[in-house]
């Protein structure tokens, strides 16, 4: 009797307790303030009006902190570890990484996982998501660049339609490029990245590399890597840049660049990412432009790389679960057309109906349901990318503006130094395999 | 006596954790090799320092970084001085000439850095437009890799001017005016006076200004940073400066080891270079007496 008492009595007590854990956890839930942090401004707004909306449903509180990117991950690199960071942030797999084998990101929770795997994502996104067999973070926005081009300027010249091949681009630039009386360039027929510094300039020359058949590292299968691009691919894609510089001279590191200049008029083409749409409807709605596939590399496939900005959930936050809750949250469908409709960059997930967005404004048709021909290349997850990138794009921009370049047996040794340098960080980061 | 050590302790104690401190574990963090996120931080004892050796990035931001100190150094100390003699005599203008000269210095570097990005602009910058006035070719000041070092010795002259023309205008103006007016009745020409009175008693100053403004452009970081920004900038390579090259390795690829041996090394130099500039000095003052 006693004995039936005792566990009638630990059955009451646990349920108590788990109904109190419950309404606790309730309660909690409507006490707690999240800390949001992020590296891209303009998705505040977005954060804003989700948070709005989770608090009205569930009495959260929600502050946003945004920096621009770089010091944004400087921030977590510093706070995350020594506890001081913020529930949820978003930041590329590459930083996403290094949390993880500290520690500082746990695997998914089930409801999490659930909705990583549930179909809502591309399998690359999943796969991306995914280390060591367990997934973390939740993939929040990616980047895959197209080309932007003008339609007007290509009517002015008599050119039909988007080039298809690097090739018929640089004969449709020539046409494009346009100079003063003292030939001097005052619009060029394609811009490329030239000039500044960062990974930036490395990840533009992947842009015709991979078409090319090339790539900056390859995986051997057994977690190592080594370098892909002293090849011919490596070689034909900067010979492409110093021929569009010095050769063709269809672009100049001296005149205007990147997204200002398409939205002014002072280029023909670009290759970059969905976001430039939102400055064009900005700064210069009545802009007449089309957007078209990355050309492909002769007869090649049109290849285009795929960045994935994840959202994740500190393991160091004191509110776990609401944190895990506001994350599916942000990542819901309808979070997900907000996304895109109110910052310009295109929401991970597959699943969702894009229709009302690509009515309102088709240039997006290229970025949210890409031609079922279209070959993406993901960046790959590793600590040392940024730095594999970065020491290549020191190198770059000395080499499109140099007479030396020309000659295709120096052009061939700067390819075999760039290539040695990849391999070499790969090899200090215990990475390289052949 | 008592009373003033421990009035100075608590200033004592702040300088010890904001300065002494961090200096001492970058030393340590050195011989280590960390993440800056990562628990793990195996020690790789001179490892970082003999990887420095062989870094080209590091050695082309140790070349750059010189060129870009002494002359910094040397063209905005010879044209303060110069200046600070002219501004010295008195002038209605010369208050305000010492306030135009002296903006740059109280100017932020972040929104200076941003006006001289638009004045060094190859199509729509002021200086073109100026060169373009007198006939000359536009040049792209940023661009080139041979030109964008100079384009920020430039800016840094222009901002640094200003600092080391009230420094010497400070010190001319303590030169008794006795000693001047004995060599003007001796016969002595302006020249004169200011080669064989003021230039040797302005020494101590101009020994400060050397180690102050070399301190300072070995130090150069926020310009690079602002100028290399964005596709319509300097090639980050032909303006590689050390201090770019430890934020980037620390704070970029979060190499936090081999970024301490970095600052290390810039330590060493800044100090051997004023060990340096201190025992001239001194052997000067020696000669002299």
């Amino acid at each position: 009797m006693t004995r039936m008492l005792g566990r009638r009595g630990a059955m009451q007590a646990a349920a108590g307790a788990g109904v109190a854990a419950l309404a606790g956890r309730g309660a909690l839930a409507a006490d707690v303030t999240l800390a949001v942090w992020t590296g891209y401004p303009e998705l505040v707004p977005w954060y804003q009006a989700m948070a709005a909306e989770y608090g009205k449903a569930k009495g959260t509180k929600v502050t946003i902190l945004s920096t621009s990117l770089r010091e944004h991950e400087q921030k977590l690199a510093a706070a995350v570890p020594t506890g001081t960071g913020p529930d949820i942030f978003d930041v590329g797999q590459i930083l996403g990484i290094t949390f993880i084998e500290a520690g500082l990101v746990k695997p998914n929770p089930p409801a999490v996982e659930a909705l990583l795997k549930g179909g809502a994502y591309r399998a690359s996104s999943v796969g991306q998501f995914n280390t060591d067999g367990k997934t973390y973070g939740v993939p929040m926005l990616f980047s895959t660049p197209a080309m932007f081009w003008n339609k007007a300027f290509f009517k002015e010249a008599g050119i039909d339609g988007p080039p298809k091949t690097f090739q018929d681009k640089m004969v449709a630039a020539k046409k494009l490029t346009k100079f003063d009386a003292t030939g001097k360039m005052t619009r060029s027929g394609m811009s490329l990245r030239l000039s500044g510094q960062g990974s930036g300039i490395a990840e533009k020359f992947r842009f015709i590399l991979e078409p090319a058949g090339g790539t900056l590292i390859v995986p051997n299968g057994k977690g190592k890597f080594h370098q892909g691009y002293d090849n011919e691919a490596g070689r034909n894609a900067l010979k492409y840049y110093v021929d569009a510089v010095q050769t063709d001279k269809v672009d100049d590191p001296k005149v205007q660049h990147d997204a200002a200049a398409f939205v002014a008029g002072n280029t023909a083409m670009l290759m970059r990412e969905a976001w430039v749409i939102g400055e064009i409807k900005e700064k210069n709605p009545t802009l007449d432009y089309g957007v078209a596939p990355i050309p492909a590399w002769g007869t090649g496939p049109h290849k285009t790389l795929l960045q994935h900005n994840g959202l994740w959930v500190n393991a160091k936050s004191k509110n776990l679960d609401v944190a895990y809750d506001f994350q599916v949250f942000l990542c819901s469908k309808e979070a997900s057309v907000k996304l895109t409709q109110m910052s310009g960059w295109v929401a991970a997930r597959s699943d969702v109906d894009w229709s009302p967005l690509l009515k309102e404004i088709p240039q997006y048709k290229e970025f949210v349901s890409p031609d079922a021909g279209v070959q993406f290349y993901p960046e790959p997850v590793m600590a040392a990318w940024n730095e594999i990138e970065s020491r290549l794009a020191d190198k770059l921009p000395g080499a499109y503006i140099d007479p030396n370049m020309l000659d295709p047996a120096k052009l061939a040794a700067f390819i075999k130094a760039a290539a040695a340098q990849t391999d070499q960080i790969l090899k200090q980061n215990d990475l390289y395999g052949l | 006596m008592l009373f003033c050590y421990v009035a100075l302790l608590p200033v004592v104690a702040l300088f010890f954790y904001v300065r002494i401190i961090p200096i001492g574990f970058s030393f340590l963090l050195s011989f280590y090799k960390w993440n800056l996120i990562s628990p793990r931080r195996p020690f790789v004892g001179w490892d970082n320092y003999l990887g420095l050796m062989e870094d080209e990035n590091f050695l082309l931001a140790l070349k750059n970084t010189t060129i870009y100190s002494f002359s910094t150094v040397a063209l905005a100390t010879m044209i303060a001085l110069p200046l600070a003699v002219f501004l010295s005599r008195k002038s209605r203008l010369s208050a305000f000439y010492q306030t135009v000269y002296f903006l740059p210095v109280i100017t932020p570097m972040v929104p200076v850095a941003i006006a001289w990005k638009w004045i060094y602009d190859y199509n729509y910058g002021i200086l073109n437009y100026g060169l373009s006035l007198v006939g000359l070719p536009s040049v792209p000041w940023l661009t080139d890799p041979d030109i964008a070092l100079w384009a920020l010795v430039i800016m840094g002259v222009w901002k640094v001017l200003g600092y080391n023309m009230v420094l010497f205008l400070v010190g001319i103006r303590n030169i008794p005016a006795e000693y001047l007016e004995a060599a003007s009745i001796d016969g002595a020409s302006d020249w004169q006076r200011f080669w064989r009175i003021s230039f040797p008693l302005l020494r101590p100053i101009l020994l400060y200004v050397i180690v102050t403004s070399t301190i300072n452009a070995f130090n150069v970081f926020t310009q690079v940073y602002v100028m290399t920004l964005g596709s319509q900038s300097a090639p980050g390579q032909a303006v590689r400066m050390l201090v770019f090259d430890i934020y980037t390795n620390g704070f970029q690829f979060f190499r936090m080891g081999y970024a301490s041996a970095e600052a290390v090394i810039l330590t060493l130099i800044v100090l051997g270079l004023t060990v340096i500039q201190f025992s001239l000095a001194r052997d000067d003052n020696v000669k002299a007496g």
